[in-house]
């Protein structure tokens, strides 16, 4: 039997070396943040000259720079558009999917199920030019539509597994009762499982959102018009093949981050308990 | 409910987007795709110019990053959606494969129209990139396929504040390697920093090095080396990266230089850290950026032999080329003869900082720009030699002589094992 004093000691070093830990992987992913809104406030050469986080000088018209030059108006609505749309369609048909696949037994559904999983294998860089030449054939090409189409169609693997792996584990008898009370299929998805799948379903729409909002290659390819380009294409105005502008650029980053932070956070009680229940456990 | 009304309104959403794509315009436009971020806003002043003088709308659309408009070309090439006018990115046997596919315009006979007076109005090596020779290997017509919108050499800066602070001549840069190697001992007393360069991109290195072998052996070695018929062991060869041994110890060089990338060896040297600087022509733009006030000039790299004159690589920067199946294309052309002009090159060049393809419009630009641009007359680029050495071999080559910067490896053991790779490549493809 060893003296309190010792186990006093072990529980302090302990819990010192765990904050060290924590503080350190909180430091390294708050930095780059910092640094972000830092160098918005800066000019070019302070940037390269001043390396301290707190700027002397605050040049607030590097944001109003950004908005303007960047042309961020537009491609801001458009972006709100795609990533309302986007998560929207990957929600109801994921969900409805995802139940499917988990509830009705039909001929062929684990041969459909496997290849929705496979699709997950596919990156998305190696079916730009397919898809360029799918969407030109359907007259499809150089329009929102067939941009969300395809956004849609390249979250909806991930998004099924989460849900269909959280369809597996709902208990039976809860539908069972909603039958009795004389639900249909569809009504079973929408009034029993859905309300049920709230955790998972924010896991799907932040992973989503944030997939949808920072997209911007293929967004690159489909589009010709600069008017139905989203808010990312944007920001690569600041970027040149020699010469960045960083000011500017980092106002435009901040800009772009607040929404998606802004999500986030009100997804967050949801995140981690999704996340556990929709991935690990299954 | 909700869920009926939720999917009616994304239903109607998607309808109207739908709707909104179908634009129509009947006024004849054309249309360039171009990745040039920072050449953009000129690039559209320009072209309002050019309606206001003509009337005809040129569009001018940027798709960046490079790597982005890359992909945008490429899948446009399999749609047959390839605007007006455009450019390539990447080697010649990606603009040869574009030719072949028939997507790019051969634009010889304007060129050569009015006793070849576009043709001449160029930097003749900024052109030749651009032009495929008869028998070529890649089995094109031969011809020109592309007009160049700005040209780049590379070449060494030297900081004229620091110069004289070491007690050197700030008008007067080092001519031949001696006076360069000097400076060293000036460079390590005085605690400074040397010569700083991406050579952690190893392509920098080959560069230099491609530069000190013209120098001492001449064009026609080098690429009788290439292809085969002198090793990497002769006297002359092991003579260019005993250079690299020579400038590591006169203490010329910077400390970290074999992992330096270019973006920090650009840092270092627009704030007043670094002596020399080993960059192209695009850097005037950079350090403008990073620090106006830099007081700087261009060299030429320093002479190892007066038996050949120095070589620097240089050529095109930027090319556009004409769509072949565009119903625009007489139109296209005419745009690309007006934007080259002399006037609209200057104006590009001042606006941008980068070099005119127009060779009559070096008086227009800033000095250290058309110091640059000077270089012209000594560059070369491996692009335009009609042969390449295996990229085993270049890779070989490069670290071998990061190996000799850190003293790692001697040059003769380094040309030992760059000539053994070249040995096993070529008996590969003498087997094939």
């Amino acid at each position: 039997m060893k003296n309190p004093l010792y186990y006093k000691s072990k529980k302090i070093l302990v819990n010192t070396l765990i904050h060290i830990f924590l503080i350190s992987v909180a430091i390294t992913c708050l930095y780059p943040l910092l640094w972000m809104v830092s160098s918005s406030l800066k000019t070019q050469d302070m940037i390269f000259k001043d390396i301290s986080l707190i700027p002397h000088q605050f040049r607030l018209e590097n944001y109003v720079l950004a908005w303007k030059e960047g042309g961020f108006g537009r491609n801001f609505f458009n972006s709100i558009i795609y990533t309302v749309s986007v998560v929207f369609g990957i929600v109801i048909i994921s969900s409805m999917a995802a139940y499917a696949f988990s509830r009705l037994r039909f001929v062929g559904s684990k041969f459909l199920f496997v290849m929705f999983m496979a699709a997950m294998m596919i990156p998305i860089p190696g079916s730009f030019v397919a898809l360029y030449v799918l969407l030109n054939k359907l007259h499809l090409r150089n329009t929102p539509i067939g941009y969300i189409l395809c956004m849609i169609n390249v979250g909806l693997s991930t998004s099924i597994f989460l849900l269909k792996t959280f369809f597996d584990k709902m208990p039976k008898e809860l539908e069972d009762a909603a039958r009795i009370d004389g639900c249909s299929k569809v009504g079973i998805w929408w009034h029993v499982a859905l309300p049920l799948a709230k955790p998972v379903l924010a896991v799907v729409i932040v992973f989503n959102a944030l997939a949808v909002w920072n997209e911007y290659i293929l967004a690159l390819i489909i589009f010709d018009d600069r008017s139905f380009m989203p808010l990312q294409v944007a920001l690569q105005s600041f970027q040149g093949e020699f010469v960045t502008n960083y000011p500017l650029l980092m106002a435009g980053l901040t800009i772009t981050a607040l929404p998606i932070i802004l999500v986030y956070l009100l997804m967050q009680k949801y995140i981690i308990k999704g996340v556990t229940a929709g991935a690990v456990v299954g | 409910m909700w869920c009926k009304k939720a999917l009616a309104a994304v239903l109607v959403l998607f309808s109207v987007l739908g709707c909104a794509a179908q634009k129509t315009d009947s006024k004849p436009t054309i249309s360039v795709w171009h990745w040039m971020t920072d050449r953009d806003p000129a690039f559209q002043e320009l072209a309002k110019k050019y309606e206001a003088l003509t009337g005809v709308k040129v569009n001018f659309e940027l798709y960046a990053p490079s790597d982005a408009y890359s992909q945008k070309i490429r899948a446009a090439a399999q749609g047959t959606n390839l605007p007006d006018v455009f450019g390539i990115l990447g080697e010649k046997r990606d603009f040869a494969s574009f030719i072949k596919a028939g997507h790019i315009l051969d634009l010889t006979s304007y060129m050569e129209a009015n006793d070849s007076a576009w043709k001449n109005s160029f930097f003749p090596k900024a052109l030749a990139v651009n032009e495929f020779a008869p028998q070529n290997s890649y089995g094109i017509n031969p011809g020109i396929y592309a007009v160049p919108i700005d040209i780049m050499t590379i070449q060494m800066v030297y900081n004229k504040k620091l110069f004289a602070q070491l007690g050197l001549n700030p008008n007067h840069p080092p001519k031949t390697l001696q006076e360069f190697l000097d400076t060293g001992a000036k460079i390590k007393a005085a605690g400074m920093q040397g010569l700083v360069s991406g050579w952690g991109e190893v392509w920098m290195i080959d560069c230099l090095a491609n530069n000190f072998a013209f120098n001492i052996m001449g064009k026609d070695k080098v690429l009788a080396t290439i292809k085969g018929e002198v090793p990497y062991t002769d006297p002359d060869w092991i003579r260019v990266l005993t250079i690299f041994k020579e400038m590591k110890e006169s203490g010329v060089l910077a400390q970290g230089l074999v992992t330096m990338i270019n973006k920090s060896a650009e840092q270092l040297f627009a704030n007043d850290k670094a002596v020399y600087a080993f960059n192209g022509s695009w850097c005037v733009n950079v350090y403008k950026g990073m620090n106006p006030s830099l007081e700087y000039s261009a060299m030429l790299p320093p002479a190892a032999s007066d038996k050949y004159p120095i070589a620097i690589w240089g050529g095109a920067g930027s090319s556009f080329m004409v769509n072949a199946r565009s119903k625009n294309k007489e139109e296209a052309v005419k745009f690309l003869v007006w934007l080259t002009g002399q006037d609209q090159q200057a104006y590009l060049a001042a606006a941008t900082n980068n070099l005119p393809a127009n060779r009559n419009s070096l008086s227009k630009i800033p000095e250290v720009l058309a110091q640059f641009a000077r270089g012209m007359d000594y560059a070369t680029h491996p692009n335009v030699w009609g042969v390449s050495e295996f990229s085993l071999v270049i890779e070989a080559w490069d670290r071998g002589i990061q190996s000799i910067i850190i003293g790692e490896k001697t040059p003769e053991q380094v040309a030992e094992e760059v000539q053994k790779i070249k040995e096993r490549e070529l008996a590969k493809k003498r087997a094939q």
